[in-house]
């Protein structure tokens, strides 16, 4: 019974999402463009380059893994920090503390519809294109089924992060500055925009510490090298499960206690 | 005798405001300030409301009316007292307090923006584990009262302010709560409209013995709906007791509406104002209890509102036919409006 409710609100952010087709499709010109925009790009950084292979990626290679990290960053897009930025300075969010479900739960369950949506119209129709241009350049196998259960924890991760940001906005009041924030060190840290092997060694030290690269570099990892053996894909698991669970407390905790701030001292 | 639903005492509650400081230097001397003044926004309230109540919540703006359902709501937690609903603290148990009550905040909906209502209130009976029999009767008591297809099917984006209201308000008695927190539910709503919500949510009352509470600045929901009145101001309660008690605890007012000009005489404002002095000269020459009557215009009649446990309407009469002639005379009870208003403005307490 309890799942059901959860169920009926992904359901209703399916639903909502539908709403907006014409939505979906500028979001898939838009990605389309920096797609080009990239390929163009990086031609130029591998042209400039003395050896075909540069960080251990080909052209194609890299070609490839960028295009899954926009469409993997594009599907997991959230307008959590948007959404309760507004809610806040509004006093709406007053509304959504009165339901009976946690106001974390209900954020996530009310936007995760939509990112199914995006997931099945924008991430698959990319991915089966890239299998087929690349002609099998990618090896199918377990490396799938690590890829979803990584992605899933992604999408959580990502949640999380964006739901902590949204939270600052109960100190802050606005919410530009802090999303662009946002967006930037995600975009850069999580190998959204250039790969983690490119980044110089002692900054690949540190970004592969922060939860950041789980979102994007670890489950790419995972699907696109599919010879690493289990041990080594635990051990790529290992910190995103760690991140997971650290956030899982940490997001809560910071909410709750920036929440009783507003309760006790008024706001 | 039933014990109440809602237990509030002696609640306080107080906020910290920093002190802003106007112009530019003023601003951003504020980023650094640690100045901050306390606000007591709700003074030692108290009150036991039982349930099947239906309780007019009544101040001027500012008076402390939404801090106080926030409170009772578990939104905020009171900085003293104790506040009881249901049988659950609610500031504690925010997300369990929250099954048991329902709640319609003025202008913003709580249903799914682009869905057509039928989908919201599917998706409130899945998050609220409302029994398929129990969602059933309720659909069909609202079918008895609205009508729901012309309702159900259209985004809620769509609909008009009435319609989205009495979505609304029907979504939140849907898990047939025990309390309900009407926060100004006919504000911006035309006057038909108005009307068919004070006849829901009289019946939904009637029907589930749901409690209510109702914040509102419209003396026609207080007179359509209430048998009981809090009214509040300065975060202070001012009244608690049946709506037929107002009058009595605040004096036997009446009002006294004179004609003093002829048909032919033209009844501009300066001319008014001219007589209202001059009455209120009259009757100050005469009255030596000042608060026994105030003098005021509306369009071309002299009206005066009269506490008649200080005079009387035939003396006042007499004091003015003998400087002026009174052409027309009505003498009406005054409105739970006025008593009100004079309580806002601070005659009367």
């Amino acid at each position: 019974m309890s799942i059901k409710k959860y169920s009926s609100m992904i359901r209703a952010g399916i639903l909502d999402a539908l709403q907006f087709r014409l939505a979906l499709i500028v979001t898939t010109v838009g990605n389309l463009l920096y797609l080009l925009l990239i390929y163009h790009l990086w031609k130029a950084v591998f042209a400039s380059a003395d050896s075909p292979v540069v960080n251990g990626m080909t052209f194609s290679d890299t070609m490839i893994y960028l295009v899954f990290a926009s469409s993997l960053m594009n599907f997991m897009e959230m307008w959590v920090v948007w959404f309760m930025g507004r809610s806040i300075q509004s006093g709406e969010i007053a509304c959504d503390l009165l339901r009976p479900i946690s106001y974390r739960s209900w954020r996530f369950f009310d936007g995760i519809g939509e990112n199914i949506v995006k997931f099945v119209t924008t991430f698959l129709p990319t991915a089966i294109v890239v299998f087929i241009v690349s002609k099998g350049a990618i090896k199918l196998g377990s490396n799938l089924l690590f890829f979803v259960f990584s992605a899933g924890l992604s999408l959580v991760i990502n949640f999380y992060i964006n739901f902590m940001v949204g939270t600052i906005c109960m100190y802050t009041d606005t919410i530009w500055g802090i999303n662009i924030m946002k967006v930037v060190i995600v975009e850069l840290f999580s190998g959204a925009t250039v790969p983690i092997a490119f980044f110089p060694d002692s900054i690949k030290q540190i970004v592969l510490l922060l939860p950041f690269q789980t979102i994007v570099n670890t489950p790419l990892q995972l699907l696109l090298h599919p010879e690493f053996s289990l041990m080594e894909r635990f051990t790529m698991l290992a910190p995103q499960i760690t991140w997971f669970v650290i956030l899982f407390f940490v997001s809560d905790w910071f909410f709750n206690i920036s929440l009783r701030r507003i309760t006790v001292n008024g706001g | 005798m039933a014990s109440p639903i809602i237990q509030l005492k002696n609640v306080t509650k107080e906020f910290k405001v920093l002190n802003r400081h106007e112009g530019l230097a003023g601003s951003i001397k504020d980023l650094f300030s640690q100045d901050y003044k306390i606000i007591r926004a709700v003074d030692n309230v108290s009150m036991d409301i039982m349930p099947g109540e239906i309780v007019g919540y009544l101040g001027p703006n500012g008076a402390g009316k939404s801090t106080t359902i926030k409170m009772m709501t578990g939104i905020l937690k009171p900085s003293e007292g104790t506040i009881m609903c249901n049988g659950v603290v609610p500031y504690d148990k925010r997300t369990q307090n929250a099954q048991n009550i329902g709640v319609v905040f003025g202008q913003r909906s709580q249903l799914w923006w682009a869905l057509p209502a039928i989908e919201s209130f599917n998706i409130l009976r899945d998050i609220y584990q409302i029994e398929e029999k129990k969602y059933k009767d309720m659909m069909n008591l609202y079918g008895s009262i609205v009508d729901m297809d012309a309702l159900m099917h259209k985004p809620v984006r769509q609909m008009s302010l009435g319609q989205r209201t009495l979505c609304d308000i029907l979504a939140s008695f849907l898990h047939d709560p025990a309390v309900v927190f009407l926060d100004e539910p006919t504000i911006g709503l035309d006057v038909a409209m108005k009307s068919k919500i004070r006849e829901l949510i009289k019946m939904l009352n009637k029907e589930r013995n749901t409690t209510i509470i109702l914040t509102t600045h419209d003396m026609g929901d207080v007179d359509a709906l209430c048998q009981r009145i809090v009214i509040i101001d300065k975060g202070k309660m001012l009244f608690d007791d049946g709506i037929d008690k107002l009058t009595e605890t605040f004096g036997a007012y009446r009002t006294l509406s004179l004609s003093l000009l002829s048909k032919k005489e033209k009844a501009d404002e300066a001319r008014m104002n001219e007589l209202v002095q001059k009455v209120t000269d009259v009757l100050g020459s005469n009255i030596s209890d000042k608060n026994a009557f105030t003098v005021s215009s509306r369009d071309d009649q002299i009206e005066i509102l009269l506490d008649e446990k200080k005079t009387n309407v035939m003396k006042v009469l007499n004091y003015i036919q003998d400087e002026s002639r009174i052409y027309d005379m009505h003498l009406n009870e005054i409105s739970t409006e006025s008593v009100i208003k004079k309580i806002y403005e601070g005659g009367l307490s």
